[in-house]
Protein backbone atom coordinates (compact mmCIF):
# COMPACT_ATOMS: atom_id res chain seq x y z
CA UNK A 1 0.00 0.00 0.00
CA UNK A 2 1.63 2.99 -0.82
CA UNK A 3 0.16 6.37 1.59
CA UNK A 4 1.52 10.30 1.75
CA UNK A 5 4.22 11.29 3.00
CA UNK A 6 2.74 13.20 5.84
CA UNK A 7 1.02 9.61 6.71
CA UNK A 8 4.20 7.58 6.38
CA UNK A 9 6.51 10.16 8.97
CA UNK A 10 6.15 13.74 10.01
CA UNK A 11 10.31 13.54 10.03
CA UNK A 12 10.69 13.02 6.78
CA UNK A 13 10.02 15.84 3.43
CA UNK A 14 10.74 15.51 -0.09
CA UNK A 15 12.12 18.30 -2.77
CA UNK A 16 10.64 18.91 -5.20
CA UNK A 17 6.94 17.86 -2.79
CA UNK A 18 5.35 16.49 -5.98
CA UNK A 19 8.11 13.70 -6.72
CA UNK A 20 6.52 10.44 -7.76
CA UNK A 21 8.35 8.67 -4.91
CA UNK A 22 6.61 5.32 -3.59
CA UNK A 23 6.59 5.20 -0.11
CA UNK A 24 5.43 2.41 2.54
CA UNK A 25 5.66 1.71 6.10
CA UNK A 26 6.09 -1.24 7.75
CA UNK A 27 6.37 -0.97 11.72
CA UNK A 28 9.39 0.78 12.44
CA UNK A 29 10.72 0.20 8.78
CA UNK A 30 10.42 2.68 5.73
CA UNK A 31 10.38 1.69 2.27
CA UNK A 32 11.06 4.05 -0.13
CA UNK A 33 11.49 3.78 -4.71
CA UNK A 34 12.59 6.12 -6.99
CA UNK A 35 11.13 5.33 -9.92
CA UNK A 36 13.44 5.22 -13.49
CA UNK A 37 15.04 8.43 -14.33
CA UNK A 38 13.35 10.16 -11.64
CA UNK A 39 15.87 12.73 -9.89
CA UNK A 40 14.52 14.36 -6.07
CA UNK A 41 16.22 15.14 -2.38
CA UNK A 42 14.93 13.82 0.67
CA UNK A 43 15.37 15.32 4.30
CA UNK A 44 15.02 12.80 7.22
CA UNK A 45 15.31 15.83 10.60
CA UNK A 46 15.41 13.98 14.21
CA UNK A 47 14.43 17.16 15.86
CA UNK A 48 14.74 17.15 20.33
CA UNK A 49 11.37 15.59 22.35
CA UNK A 50 12.92 16.92 25.10
CA UNK A 51 15.10 16.34 27.82
CA UNK A 52 13.73 13.41 28.69
CA UNK A 53 15.69 9.52 27.94
CA UNK A 54 13.79 8.34 25.15
CA UNK A 55 15.39 6.09 22.15
CA UNK A 56 14.86 6.57 17.98
CA UNK A 57 14.70 3.76 15.94
CA UNK A 58 14.14 3.87 12.94
CA UNK A 59 15.03 1.95 9.22
CA UNK A 60 14.71 3.70 5.88
CA UNK A 61 15.12 1.43 2.87
CA UNK A 62 15.80 3.10 -0.65
CA UNK A 63 15.56 1.53 -4.14
CA UNK A 64 16.28 3.41 -6.72
CA UNK A 65 15.78 2.21 -10.11
CA UNK A 66 18.06 2.57 -13.49
CA UNK A 67 19.13 6.21 -13.31
CA UNK A 68 17.11 7.60 -10.28
CA UNK A 69 18.89 10.35 -8.84
CA UNK A 70 18.27 10.56 -5.15
CA UNK A 71 20.29 12.76 -2.41
CA UNK A 72 19.49 12.23 1.15
CA UNK A 73 20.40 14.05 4.08
CA UNK A 74 19.88 13.08 7.66
CA UNK A 75 20.26 15.83 10.16
CA UNK A 76 19.98 14.24 13.36
CA UNK A 77 19.78 16.84 16.82
CA UNK A 78 17.97 14.89 19.11
CA UNK A 79 17.49 15.47 22.90
CA UNK A 80 20.68 15.25 25.36
CA UNK A 81 19.49 12.71 27.05
CA UNK A 82 18.32 10.49 23.89
CA UNK A 83 19.65 7.71 22.04
CA UNK A 84 19.26 7.57 18.58
CA UNK A 85 19.65 4.31 16.42
CA UNK A 86 19.12 4.98 12.22
CA UNK A 87 19.10 2.18 9.80
CA UNK A 88 19.57 3.42 5.83
CA UNK A 89 20.02 0.35 3.61
CA UNK A 90 20.19 1.52 -0.09
CA UNK A 91 20.20 -0.18 -3.51
CA UNK A 92 21.03 1.22 -6.48
CA UNK A 93 20.43 -0.06 -9.96
CA UNK A 94 22.17 0.61 -13.03
CA UNK A 95 23.42 4.41 -13.60
CA UNK A 96 21.60 5.14 -10.87
CA UNK A 97 22.97 7.37 -8.26
CA UNK A 98 22.70 8.20 -4.65
CA UNK A 99 24.14 11.08 -2.22
CA UNK A 100 24.19 10.94 1.03
CA UNK A 101 24.48 13.88 3.33
CA UNK A 102 24.90 13.09 7.41
CA UNK A 103 24.83 15.52 10.46
CA UNK A 104 25.06 14.20 13.69
CA UNK A 105 24.58 17.30 15.85
CA UNK A 106 23.05 16.49 19.20
CA UNK A 107 22.26 13.22 21.06
CA UNK A 108 23.67 11.32 24.15
CA UNK A 109 24.51 8.47 21.99
CA UNK A 110 24.21 8.39 18.46
CA UNK A 111 24.37 5.50 15.89
CA UNK A 112 24.35 6.29 12.52
CA UNK A 113 24.39 3.14 9.70
CA UNK A 114 24.44 3.11 6.08
CA UNK A 115 24.50 0.34 3.80
CA UNK A 116 24.80 1.43 -0.28
CA UNK A 117 24.86 -1.27 -2.47
CA UNK A 118 25.53 -1.02 -6.46
CA UNK A 119 23.38 -3.37 -7.81
CA UNK A 120 24.37 -2.33 -11.46
CA UNK A 121 27.04 -1.39 -13.77
CA UNK A 122 28.12 2.22 -13.15
CA UNK A 123 25.86 3.12 -10.61
CA UNK A 124 27.48 5.57 -8.05
CA UNK A 125 27.11 6.92 -4.55
CA UNK A 126 28.73 9.38 -2.30
CA UNK A 127 28.80 9.46 1.35
CA UNK A 128 29.58 12.64 3.34
CA UNK A 129 28.80 12.88 7.56
CA UNK A 130 29.55 15.52 9.61
CA UNK A 131 29.83 14.88 13.31
CA UNK A 132 29.93 16.70 16.55
CA UNK A 133 30.44 15.86 19.72
CA UNK A 134 30.95 17.97 23.01
CA UNK A 135 30.06 16.70 26.77
CA UNK A 136 30.16 12.73 27.02
CA UNK A 137 28.52 12.05 23.36
CA UNK A 138 29.05 8.80 21.83
CA UNK A 139 28.32 9.30 18.27
CA UNK A 140 29.33 6.36 15.82
CA UNK A 141 28.53 5.81 12.35
CA UNK A 142 29.07 2.11 10.32
CA UNK A 143 28.88 2.49 6.70
CA UNK A 144 29.34 -0.39 4.19
CA UNK A 145 29.39 0.20 0.11
CA UNK A 146 29.28 -2.81 -1.63
CA UNK A 147 30.51 -2.84 -5.26
CA UNK A 148 28.88 -5.51 -7.08
CA UNK A 149 29.01 -4.48 -11.28
CA UNK A 150 31.76 -3.02 -13.39
CA UNK A 151 32.28 0.32 -13.66
CA UNK A 152 30.73 1.96 -10.29
CA UNK A 153 32.06 5.13 -8.71
CA UNK A 154 32.05 5.62 -4.63
CA UNK A 155 33.25 8.97 -2.68
CA UNK A 156 33.14 8.76 1.25
CA UNK A 157 34.10 11.86 2.85
CA UNK A 158 33.74 11.66 6.55
CA UNK A 159 34.27 14.64 9.25
CA UNK A 160 34.14 14.78 12.97
CA UNK A 161 35.26 17.32 15.63
CA UNK A 162 35.00 16.08 19.01
CA UNK A 163 35.34 18.43 22.00
CA UNK A 164 35.13 17.75 25.76
CA UNK A 165 34.57 14.15 26.97
CA UNK A 166 32.51 13.29 23.54
CA UNK A 167 34.32 10.13 21.73
CA UNK A 168 33.68 9.24 17.69
CA UNK A 169 34.21 6.88 15.63
CA UNK A 170 34.13 5.86 12.25
CA UNK A 171 34.11 2.79 11.13
CA UNK A 172 33.83 2.22 7.19
CA UNK A 173 34.38 -0.79 4.38
CA UNK A 174 34.30 -0.48 0.91
CA UNK A 175 33.53 -4.07 -0.33
CA UNK A 176 34.70 -4.45 -4.11
CA UNK A 177 33.14 -7.72 -5.51
CA UNK A 178 35.24 -9.83 -8.03
CA UNK A 179 32.88 -9.07 -10.98
CA UNK A 180 33.22 -4.91 -9.68
CA UNK A 181 35.85 -4.51 -12.40
CA UNK A 182 36.64 -0.68 -13.27
CA UNK A 183 35.31 0.65 -10.06
CA UNK A 184 36.73 3.90 -8.59
CA UNK A 185 36.54 4.58 -5.00
CA UNK A 186 38.03 6.83 -2.34
CA UNK A 187 37.43 7.21 1.51
CA UNK A 188 38.71 9.78 3.43
CA UNK A 189 38.26 10.45 6.84
CA UNK A 190 39.18 13.55 9.58
CA UNK A 191 38.89 14.14 12.97
CA UNK A 192 39.18 17.41 14.56
CA UNK A 193 39.84 17.01 18.51
CA UNK A 194 39.25 19.95 20.50
CA UNK A 195 39.77 18.77 23.90
CA UNK A 196 42.73 16.26 25.65
CA UNK A 197 39.86 13.98 26.88
CA UNK A 198 38.28 13.26 23.62
CA UNK A 199 38.62 10.39 21.45
CA UNK A 200 38.35 9.56 17.80
CA UNK A 201 38.57 6.06 16.52
CA UNK A 202 38.68 5.37 12.41
CA UNK A 203 38.67 2.11 11.01
CA UNK A 204 38.58 2.75 6.95
CA UNK A 205 38.51 -0.33 5.19
CA UNK A 206 38.68 -1.55 1.51
CA UNK A 207 37.90 -5.29 0.74
CA UNK A 208 39.18 -5.71 -2.80
CA UNK A 209 38.46 -8.56 -4.75
CA UNK A 210 38.47 -7.36 -8.27
CA UNK A 211 42.06 -6.67 -9.98
CA UNK A 212 41.22 -3.66 -11.99
CA UNK A 213 40.25 -1.03 -9.77
CA UNK A 214 41.36 2.65 -8.59
CA UNK A 215 40.70 3.03 -4.34
CA UNK A 216 42.35 4.55 -1.63
CA UNK A 217 41.20 5.24 1.53
CA UNK A 218 43.10 7.22 4.22
CA UNK A 219 42.02 9.23 7.91
CA UNK A 220 43.55 11.67 9.88
CA UNK A 221 43.34 12.59 13.75
CA UNK A 222 44.18 15.75 14.63
CA UNK A 223 44.32 19.16 16.91
CA UNK A 224 43.44 22.57 15.35
CA UNK A 225 46.80 23.58 13.61
CA UNK A 226 49.24 25.93 15.44
CA UNK A 227 50.39 27.68 12.45
CA UNK A 228 46.91 28.16 11.23
CA UNK A 229 45.77 29.52 14.72
CA UNK A 230 49.62 32.22 15.01
CA UNK A 231 48.81 33.31 11.97
CA UNK A 232 44.87 34.69 12.24
CA UNK A 233 45.92 35.77 15.65
CA UNK A 234 49.04 37.54 14.13
CA UNK A 235 46.18 39.44 12.20
CA UNK A 236 45.01 40.54 15.53
CA UNK A 237 42.01 37.96 15.28
CA UNK A 238 41.93 36.93 19.10
CA UNK A 239 42.78 33.60 19.88
CA UNK A 240 38.97 32.13 20.73
CA UNK A 241 37.75 33.32 17.57
CA UNK A 242 40.33 32.23 15.76
CA UNK A 243 39.51 28.59 17.05
CA UNK A 244 35.87 29.00 16.09
CA UNK A 245 36.81 30.41 12.84
CA UNK A 246 38.76 27.14 12.21
CA UNK A 247 35.98 24.99 13.48
CA UNK A 248 33.92 26.80 11.37
CA UNK A 249 36.03 26.49 8.71
CA UNK A 250 36.54 22.74 8.87
CA UNK A 251 32.95 22.10 9.25
CA UNK A 252 31.73 24.50 6.09
CA UNK A 253 33.44 21.96 3.83
CA UNK A 254 30.70 19.43 4.92
CA UNK A 255 27.99 21.81 5.02
CA UNK A 256 28.58 23.92 1.65
CA UNK A 257 27.66 21.42 -0.64
CA UNK A 258 23.89 21.11 0.40
CA UNK A 259 22.18 21.97 -2.18
CA UNK A 260 18.95 22.95 -0.73
CA UNK A 261 19.58 26.33 0.42
CA UNK A 262 17.10 26.55 4.00
CA UNK A 263 18.76 23.79 4.98
CA UNK A 264 22.36 24.68 4.12
CA UNK A 265 21.49 28.50 5.95
CA UNK A 266 19.71 26.12 8.98
CA UNK A 267 22.76 24.30 9.03
CA UNK A 268 24.99 26.98 9.45
CA UNK A 269 23.49 28.69 11.88
CA UNK A 270 23.50 25.22 14.25
CA UNK A 271 26.78 25.67 13.72
CA UNK A 272 27.72 28.59 14.51
CA UNK A 273 25.61 28.27 17.76
CA UNK A 274 27.07 24.69 18.19
CA UNK A 275 30.65 26.74 18.41
CA UNK A 276 29.01 29.95 20.48
CA UNK A 277 29.51 32.41 18.01
CA UNK B 1 58.85 53.60 18.47
CA UNK B 2 61.03 50.15 18.52
CA UNK B 3 63.51 49.88 21.12
CA UNK B 4 65.38 46.37 21.06
CA UNK B 5 67.89 45.99 24.10
CA UNK B 6 70.50 42.91 24.55
CA UNK B 7 67.93 40.53 23.47
CA UNK B 8 68.64 36.86 23.54
CA UNK B 9 66.24 34.27 22.89
CA UNK B 10 66.06 30.55 22.40
CA UNK B 11 64.70 27.42 20.28
CA UNK B 12 64.27 24.96 22.96
CA UNK B 13 67.71 25.47 24.43
CA UNK B 14 70.29 26.50 21.66
CA UNK B 15 70.81 30.07 21.90
CA UNK B 16 69.54 31.57 18.65
CA UNK B 17 69.98 35.65 19.12
CA UNK B 18 72.74 36.51 21.52
CA UNK B 19 72.15 40.40 22.29
CA UNK B 20 70.37 42.19 19.77
CA UNK B 21 69.79 46.17 20.13
CA UNK B 22 68.47 47.69 17.52
CA UNK B 23 66.39 51.12 17.89
CA UNK B 24 63.69 52.19 14.96
CA UNK B 25 62.09 55.23 15.01
CA UNK B 26 58.85 55.65 12.89
CA UNK B 27 59.38 56.60 8.66
CA UNK B 28 62.51 54.54 9.04
CA UNK B 29 63.26 51.38 6.88
CA UNK B 30 65.73 48.89 8.14
CA UNK B 31 66.98 46.11 6.36
CA UNK B 32 68.14 43.10 8.39
CA UNK B 33 70.23 41.06 6.55
CA UNK B 34 72.35 38.21 7.06
CA UNK B 35 73.12 34.17 5.93
CA UNK B 36 70.99 31.44 6.80
CA UNK B 37 71.18 30.70 10.42
CA UNK B 38 71.87 34.25 11.82
CA UNK B 39 68.93 34.51 13.48
CA UNK B 40 67.54 36.95 11.07
CA UNK B 41 64.22 34.88 10.77
CA UNK B 42 64.04 34.62 14.70
CA UNK B 43 64.04 38.00 15.56
CA UNK B 44 61.08 38.41 13.48
CA UNK B 45 58.93 35.84 15.14
CA UNK B 46 59.71 36.97 18.36
CA UNK B 47 58.54 40.11 17.64
CA UNK B 48 55.83 38.60 16.15
CA UNK B 49 54.97 36.54 19.52
CA UNK B 50 55.49 32.77 17.53
CA UNK B 51 55.19 30.11 20.22
CA UNK B 52 58.86 27.73 20.58
CA UNK B 53 60.83 30.85 21.11
CA UNK B 54 62.18 31.46 24.76
CA UNK B 55 63.46 35.23 25.52
CA UNK B 56 65.76 34.77 28.25
CA UNK B 57 66.97 38.09 28.58
CA UNK B 58 66.57 42.09 27.53
CA UNK B 59 63.73 44.34 26.54
CA UNK B 60 61.53 45.04 23.53
CA UNK B 61 59.18 48.05 23.76
CA UNK B 62 56.84 49.70 21.09
CA UNK B 63 55.44 52.67 21.20
CA UNK B 64 57.03 52.87 25.18
CA UNK B 65 54.77 49.35 26.16
CA UNK B 66 56.34 46.40 27.02
CA UNK B 67 56.10 43.87 23.48
CA UNK B 68 56.98 41.05 24.83
CA UNK B 69 54.50 40.12 27.16
CA UNK B 70 51.59 41.29 24.68
CA UNK B 71 49.55 38.55 22.96
CA UNK B 72 50.33 37.82 18.86
CA UNK B 73 46.86 39.62 18.60
CA UNK B 74 47.23 42.28 21.06
CA UNK B 75 50.75 42.81 18.94
CA UNK B 76 49.05 43.02 15.91
CA UNK B 77 46.59 45.73 18.06
CA UNK B 78 49.12 47.85 18.77
CA UNK B 79 50.13 48.29 15.26
CA UNK B 80 53.09 45.49 14.72
CA UNK B 81 52.39 43.28 11.48
CA UNK B 82 54.72 40.40 10.15
CA UNK B 83 54.41 39.65 6.56
CA UNK B 84 55.02 35.66 6.57
CA UNK B 85 58.12 33.82 4.89
CA UNK B 86 55.82 31.24 4.53
CA UNK B 87 52.11 32.24 4.58
CA UNK B 88 49.60 29.99 5.78
CA UNK B 89 46.98 27.99 3.30
CA UNK B 90 43.83 27.99 5.16
CA UNK B 91 40.89 26.06 3.61
CA UNK B 92 37.09 27.06 3.94
CA UNK B 93 37.94 30.64 4.95
CA UNK B 94 38.03 32.88 2.26
CA UNK B 95 40.57 35.66 2.11
CA UNK B 96 37.26 38.31 2.51
CA UNK B 97 36.34 37.01 5.49
CA UNK B 98 39.46 36.49 6.82
CA UNK B 99 40.77 40.19 6.04
CA UNK B 100 37.39 41.75 7.03
CA UNK B 101 37.46 39.85 10.71
CA UNK B 102 41.00 41.06 11.54
CA UNK B 103 40.08 44.50 10.89
CA UNK B 104 37.06 44.77 12.68
CA UNK B 105 39.39 43.16 15.43
CA UNK B 106 41.76 45.56 15.48
CA UNK B 107 39.53 48.26 14.73
CA UNK B 108 37.76 47.05 18.19
CA UNK B 109 40.80 47.22 20.12
CA UNK B 110 41.67 50.40 18.47
CA UNK B 111 38.53 51.68 19.95
CA UNK B 112 37.02 52.15 16.37
CA UNK B 113 33.99 51.12 14.98
CA UNK B 114 33.53 48.12 12.75
CA UNK B 115 33.40 48.44 9.21
CA UNK B 116 30.13 47.39 7.56
CA UNK B 117 30.03 45.09 4.50
CA UNK B 118 29.72 47.91 2.04
CA UNK B 119 32.76 49.84 3.43
CA UNK B 120 34.96 46.68 3.84
CA UNK B 121 34.11 45.87 0.23
CA UNK B 122 35.55 49.35 -1.10
CA UNK B 123 38.35 49.60 1.01
CA UNK B 124 39.57 45.83 0.18
CA UNK B 125 38.73 46.78 -3.80
CA UNK B 126 41.18 50.02 -3.57
CA UNK B 127 44.06 48.10 -1.68
CA UNK B 128 43.94 44.67 -3.49
CA UNK B 129 45.28 47.23 -6.19
CA UNK B 130 48.10 48.14 -4.87
CA UNK B 131 49.36 44.89 -5.32
CA UNK B 132 47.35 44.19 -8.62
CA UNK B 133 45.47 41.41 -6.79
CA UNK B 134 42.85 40.09 -8.96
CA UNK B 135 39.19 40.81 -7.12
CA UNK B 136 38.23 37.37 -7.85
CA UNK B 137 41.17 35.94 -5.35
CA UNK B 138 39.69 37.52 -2.11
CA UNK B 139 36.72 35.03 -2.80
CA UNK B 140 38.86 32.14 -2.78
CA UNK B 141 40.27 30.59 0.57
CA UNK B 142 43.03 32.09 2.03
CA UNK B 143 46.31 31.56 0.61
CA UNK B 144 44.92 27.55 -1.05
CA UNK B 145 46.54 26.92 -4.08
CA UNK B 146 48.11 30.55 -4.52
CA UNK B 147 51.00 30.51 -6.38
CA UNK B 148 54.23 31.64 -4.34
CA UNK B 149 54.13 35.38 -5.76
CA UNK B 150 50.23 35.56 -5.07
CA UNK B 151 50.82 34.22 -1.37
CA UNK B 152 53.24 37.10 -0.92
CA UNK B 153 50.96 39.94 -2.63
CA UNK B 154 48.05 38.71 -0.38
CA UNK B 155 50.72 39.82 2.52
CA UNK B 156 51.30 42.68 1.89
CA UNK B 157 47.21 43.20 0.88
CA UNK B 158 46.80 42.08 4.73
CA UNK B 159 49.18 44.86 5.61
CA UNK B 160 47.65 47.73 3.64
CA UNK B 161 44.25 46.80 4.87
CA UNK B 162 45.50 46.64 8.95
CA UNK B 163 47.66 49.91 8.54
CA UNK B 164 49.81 49.01 11.18
CA UNK B 165 52.79 51.52 12.39
CA UNK B 166 55.49 48.59 12.21
CA UNK B 167 55.63 46.42 9.12
CA UNK B 168 58.37 44.02 9.26
CA UNK B 169 58.97 41.68 6.22
CA UNK B 170 60.59 37.83 6.43
CA UNK B 171 62.26 37.34 3.63
CA UNK B 172 59.62 38.77 1.44
CA UNK B 173 62.15 38.27 -1.88
CA UNK B 174 62.06 34.26 -0.96
CA UNK B 175 60.60 32.44 -4.44
CA UNK B 176 59.57 35.71 -6.62
CA UNK B 177 60.07 35.99 -9.79
CA UNK B 178 61.64 39.48 -11.06
CA UNK B 179 57.95 40.68 -11.92
CA UNK B 180 56.09 39.77 -8.52
CA UNK B 181 59.02 40.88 -6.70
CA UNK B 182 58.64 44.34 -8.93
CA UNK B 183 55.32 44.07 -7.83
CA UNK B 184 55.36 43.69 -4.12
CA UNK B 185 58.44 46.14 -3.83
CA UNK B 186 55.64 48.24 -5.19
CA UNK B 187 53.22 47.37 -3.13
CA UNK B 188 55.10 47.90 -0.43
CA UNK B 189 57.08 51.11 -1.52
CA UNK B 190 53.17 52.68 -1.26
CA UNK B 191 53.06 52.12 2.42
CA UNK B 192 56.00 53.59 3.01
CA UNK B 193 54.96 56.99 5.17
CA UNK B 194 56.20 59.19 7.61
CA UNK B 195 54.39 57.49 10.41
CA UNK B 196 55.07 54.08 8.97
CA UNK B 197 58.51 52.50 10.12
CA UNK B 198 59.47 49.01 8.41
CA UNK B 199 61.90 46.25 8.88
CA UNK B 200 62.79 44.43 6.25
CA UNK B 201 64.67 40.72 6.55
CA UNK B 202 66.48 39.66 3.73
CA UNK B 203 69.03 37.48 2.25
CA UNK B 204 70.10 39.17 -0.78
CA UNK B 205 70.74 42.69 -1.63
CA UNK B 206 68.35 42.08 -4.58
CA UNK B 207 65.06 43.77 -2.94
CA UNK B 208 66.60 46.49 -1.43
CA UNK B 209 67.02 47.58 -5.08
CA UNK B 210 63.56 48.29 -5.23
CA UNK B 211 62.87 49.14 -1.72
CA UNK B 212 65.22 51.54 -1.06
CA UNK B 213 66.55 51.41 3.04
CA UNK B 214 67.63 53.57 5.23
CA UNK B 215 69.46 51.40 7.44
CA UNK B 216 71.25 48.34 7.13
CA UNK B 217 71.76 45.69 9.40
CA UNK B 218 73.97 42.51 9.71
CA UNK B 219 73.24 40.06 11.40
CA UNK B 220 75.68 37.09 12.26
CA UNK B 221 75.41 33.81 14.55
CA UNK B 222 72.75 35.97 16.58
CA UNK B 223 74.27 39.22 16.58
CA UNK B 224 74.16 42.69 14.77
CA UNK B 225 77.84 42.64 13.59
CA UNK B 226 77.75 45.48 11.68
CA UNK B 227 75.41 48.44 10.76
CA UNK B 228 75.51 50.78 8.02
CA UNK B 229 73.27 52.91 5.12
CA UNK B 230 72.16 51.48 1.91
CA UNK B 231 75.55 51.28 0.46
CA UNK B 232 76.52 48.25 2.88
CA UNK B 233 73.86 46.09 1.36
CA UNK B 234 75.95 46.97 -1.77
CA UNK B 235 79.44 45.77 -0.18
CA UNK B 236 77.72 42.38 1.19
CA UNK B 237 76.61 41.78 -2.61
CA UNK B 238 80.16 42.21 -3.83
CA UNK B 239 82.18 40.36 -0.83
CA UNK B 240 79.66 38.05 0.89
CA UNK B 241 78.93 37.80 4.51
CA UNK B 242 82.03 35.86 4.94
CA UNK B 243 84.78 38.98 5.63
CA UNK B 244 82.33 39.92 8.05
CA UNK B 245 82.26 37.09 10.10
CA UNK B 246 85.88 37.24 9.96
CA UNK B 247 85.99 40.28 11.62
CA UNK B 248 83.98 39.27 13.94
CA UNK B 249 85.48 37.09 15.29
CA UNK B 250 82.57 33.70 14.50
CA UNK B 251 82.68 30.90 12.93
CA UNK B 252 80.71 31.33 9.35
CA UNK B 253 77.46 29.21 8.67
CA UNK B 254 77.82 25.88 7.63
Amino acid sequence: MTMTLSAIDPHLSVFPAEAPLAFERNGQTITLRVPKGVEASVVETFASQGDAAYATELKLEIHLEEGARLTHYKWVDEGPRADHYSFLEVHVARRAAFHSHVFLFEGARIRNTIQVRLDGEEAECSLNGLYLGSGEQVIESHTLIEHRHPHGTSREFYKGILDQKSQGLFDGLIMVQKEAQKTDSTQTNRNLLLSSQARAKSNPELKILANDVKCKHGSTIGQIDATHLFYLCSRGIPQAEAKRLLIYAFASEMINPVTLVPLREALEQRLLEKFGK
Amino acid sequence: MLDIKNLQANVGDKPILRGIDLHVKKGEVHAIMGPNGSGKSTLANVLSGREGYTVVNGSVTFDGKDLLTMTPEQRAGEGVFLAFQYPVEIPGVTNNYFMKTALNAVRKYRGEKPLDAMDFLKLIKQRASIVKMDPAMLSRSVNEGFSGGEKKRNEILQMAVLEPKLGILDETDSGLDIDALQIVAAGVNTLRSPDRALIVVTHYQRLLNYIQPDFVHVLSAGRIVKSGGKELALELEKKGYVWLEERAGVAPAA
